[in-house]
């Protein structure tokens, strides 16, 4: 038997009350300036009010957790929360907003990096070898006969190996050598281009990096095969080694904060460009006492987990003068930022064109290399843009210069996806009964003792719960709690158990959601999408975001996806027939965004209660404005039931278009 | 005491139904996509990531303009619709989530969940797609 969820009258009109607050992003000030008529500059004047429950319009939350995304759409009112700017930030070369600002938005809440290891300064160019150094020895005039001498264990190691294992380079006697002279006769012997990290002297040894083993193995083949001017042969041990500390060292996150305010100082947000050219030497970051050296990995993933976060639609970035001699932790970028067309890597420090097959994945039009070595080791012009080109087969400009165009059919296939939109409900008609079943159910939900939902479901209703699966042991992640109840019938064959954790009649679907963890949902993260309407079923999905408010240790942001089915119930209400309720782990993006305002709860509310004339002047001022109830109190609220005023501001606001469709449906 | 087995043997039903579709449905996204609207009746209904699409001719062209896809799943979850709301045609709600690569994009994670209805005929009984629903989701790792 159908059972409209009935909550008390009062109740409800606590739950109403509470769902319409009134935002105040910043100060208290301009709380319920929702309807005034003050003259605050615009955009502040306007409608301040956000109905909670009124979902978010425009979620561009693809593959999301971009900061800069998430804050464009938040449900039709809320966008004012933001300044002017950051609304229509990202697209338009409106002159955009201050790109900083955005970033500065996420002041103190940098999650990326928890290490608080102390970190010990390397000047790692130090270590690297003047190219102009390389013909040196002939000039030296030393003595050119060669032996070889190789630990043998380091052999195998060598071999073993992945590509990205570190090799320590050790001359014994080492001490005696001027380092350029030791690193030019290396470079001139050894079979393959290789780059030293960290040179440096230990005792009376000479020791250095490297990060391939096809160069340590090569370096291998020439020891005791330099000649010094004593006519001691120069010998070389490799060994495979952890990755050097100047590498592995990983950023504080106040530095990172520090990169992430100089990056955005960087970003032209109305061209998506990034300028990183010679960030090393950014005045604020020398002033910091930061060392941002994208040539190692450790600087190079703080800067792409930046642009990840904040920037992943960047078109453009210049990486100029950065002494790259690798490209290996640039690829990571490619899967970060795919919309990346334009590339700058002038005056760097590469070698070799089969660096650029480590970053073949973009999809560059335009290319910058000048200024590296790699540029001249070609017999001229058109074998440089041919190899180049082979690499990057859609580019239209290299170093500055129109290439011909690129060779194209058209049957390229699509790689663009529809835009994500926000909540879909199909009609308003449904928009409203839809809303309004998710506030009553998640009001009593979020409350104390859920028995109250037992209104809520068909007598011969199910529900079943599930979370992802996670190949490590579940029991001991952080939905632990939830595991036991997890229904992945992909997982679990056993049909006993299946139709166990499958909860059926509405007194056992009230009772295990009785035993979850008590919750609060945010509910202006829902995203609601309404996917069949006939006249006897309603199916609707609801994702968003809880915690849990009960949990021993520190609240636990969760984010969910749950898929109603419904019938209609009497009184234009809702009866739930099926109910399936996915959880998982709330993003770092979705924490941050969870509960921006804090959500009175309804209990603690102050139920309103309109004096006699505030509700006839209600039912008038709803009568003419053609408002439902909700809004048009809203109105009169912030006009002070001035009822002259409020008809006033509404006008004016009617007129602008600034009053949303939904305030003129009428609850049914 | 009836009523709770016949529960029982649709549950049942349910998952089976629900097993072979997740197989087939993902298989013929990524492979056979010009195939796949025959998956759906012909009123069927879908809403990706709050775009609406309905009917045979409208999902074809939308499935036509969607990137060539690696689906992978990773939990599957059923339940038997209660016969009042579907007036008493079988009917499965399936609800998937897993990780999907669209070609040119970074991969993402999905949530997706369908109605399936059993469409007898005299001969044999073929299950359709009555409506669908799909949203990326962004997760913590």
């Amino acid at each position: 038997m159908a059972v409209k969820i009935s909550i008390k009258q009062q109740q409800l009109a606590a739950v109403l009350q509470s769902s319409l607050l009134v935002q105040a992003p910043q100060q208290s000030g301009i709380v319920h300036n929702g309807f005034r008529g003050d003259g605050r500059k615009p955009g502040r004047r306007k409608w301040r009010l956000r109905k909670r429950g009124t979902y978010r319009e425009h979620d561009d939350r693809v593959g999301g957790g971009f900061p800069f995304r998430k804050k464009k759409g938040r449900g039709p009112f809320r966008g004012k929360m933001y300044s002017e700017g950051s609304h229509k930030s990202r697209n338009r070369g409106s002159g955009g907003p201050n790109p900083r600002s955005r970033f500065e938005d996420d002041d103190g809440d940098v999650t990326m990096n928890d290490h608080e290891s102390p970190r010990s300064r390397f000047t790692p160019y130090g270590a690297r070898p003047s190219r102009r150094l390389d013909s040196w020895h002939d000039r030296d005039g030393g003595p050119s006969s060669i032996q070889v001498t190789v630990k043998q264990n380091s052999e195998r190691n060598a071999s073993a190996n992945a590509r990205r294992s570190w090799f320590k380079i050790t001359i014994p006697f080492g001490k005696k050598y001027d380092k350029s002279w030791l690193l030019s006769n290396m470079h001139n012997m050894c079979s393959v281009p290789f780059t030293p990290v960290q040179f440096h002297y230990d005792g009376n040894k000479a020791v250095f990096y490297v990060e391939d083993s096809t160069a340590a193995n090569a370096l291998k083949q020439i020891s005791r095969r330099i000649v010094d001017k004593d006519l001691y042969r120069v010998a070389i041990i490799i060994s495979s080694s952890v990755p050097p500390s100047s590498v592995s060292n990983e950023l504080k996150s106040e530095e990172i904060e520090h990169i992430k305010q100089c990056m955005s100082k960087r970003y032209d947000g109305s061209q998506q460009a990034l300028d990183l050219n010679s960030i090393r030497s950014d005045p604020d970051l020398v002033s910091q006492n930061i060392e941002v050296v994208l040539n190692r990995r450790s600087s190079m993933n703080a800067v792409i987990k930046i642009i990840e976060e904040n920037i992943p639609e960047l078109l453009s970035l210049n990486l100029g003068n950065n002494r790259l001699y690798r490209l290996d932790d640039l690829a990571d970028l490619i899967t970060k930022a795919p919309s990346l067309k334009i590339l700058n890597l002038s005056r760097n420090e590469l070698k070799s064109e089969r660096d650029l097959d480590k970053i073949k994945g973009f999809k560059l039009e335009e290319l910058w290399l000048d200024g590296n070595p790699l540029c001249d080791s070609f017999r001229d012009q058109a074998t440089y843009v041919s190899a180049v080109r082979e690499k990057f087969p859609k580019l239209l400009r290299l170093d500055g210069h129109e290439l011909p165009p690129p060779i194209s059919f058209d049957v390229e296939t699509p790689t663009t996806l529809p835009s994500c939109k926000a909540s879909y409900f199909g009609t308003d008609e449904i928009k409203v009964l839809v809303s309004r079943f998710i506030q009553q159910y998640y009001s009593v939900y979020d409350s104390t003792d859920r028995q109250g939902l037992l209104d809520a479901y068909h007598d011969t209703a199910c529900c079943s719960l599930s979370i992802p699966f996670s190949p490590q042991n579940p029991a001991r992640s952080s939905l632990g709690e939830y595991f036991k109840e997890s229904r992945n019938v992909r997982r679990l064959k056993d049909p006993t158990l299946r139709a166990k954790l499958l909860k059926h009649t509405r007194l056992n679907v009230v009772a295990f959601l009785n035993e979850l963890p008590k919750t609060q949902h945010d509910i202006a993260s829902f995203v609601v999408d309404v996917s069949t309407q006939t006249n006897t079923l309603l199916c609707f999905t609801v994702h968003g975001v809880f915690k849990e408010v009960d949990s021993k240790s520190r609240e636990s942001v969760r984010a969910f996806s749950r898929v109603f089915i419904a019938v209609p119930a009497g009184n234009a209400g809702l009866c739930i027939v099926n109910d399936q309720l996915f959880i998982r782990n709330a993003t770092t993006e979705e924490i941050r965004k969870a509960f921006v305002t804090p959500a009175p709860t309804p209990s603690s509310s102050p139920v309103p209660t309109l004096t006699a004339p505030q509700q006839e002047m209600l039912q008038a001022f709803s009568q003419q404005s053609g408002m439902n109830i909700e809004w048009s109190q809203k109105c009169l609220q912030d006009n002070e039931w001035d009822f002259n005023q409020a008809a006033q501001i509404f006008t004016q606001l009617k007129a602008e278009g600034k009053i949303p469709e939904i305030a003129f449906v009428k609850q049914l | 005491m009836a009523g709770s087995l016949d529960f029982k043997t649709h549950a049942d039903q349910a998952c089976r139904a629900a097993d072979e579709f997740v197989n087939i449905y993902y298989d013929t996204m990524d492979k056979r996509r010009r195939v796949l609207t025959k998956l759906y009746l012909d009123t069927a209904n879908l809403v990706w990531n709050g775009n609406a699409i309905s009917g045979h001719q409208a999902l074809a062209e939308f499935f036509e303009m969607l990137p060539s896809s690696e689906f992978q799943v990773n939990m599957l979850d059923c339940q038997p619709v209660h016969e009042q709301a579907t007036q008493g045609q079988t009917t499965v709600l399936v609800v998937t989530c897993g990780t999907v690569k669209f070609e040119g994009n970074k991969q993402q994670y999905f949530n997706q969940n369908f109605l399936l209805t059993a469409q007898v005929a005299p001969q044999n009984t073929v299950w359709k797609i009555a409506s669908d629903c799909f949203r990326f989701q962004d997760w913590a790792s």
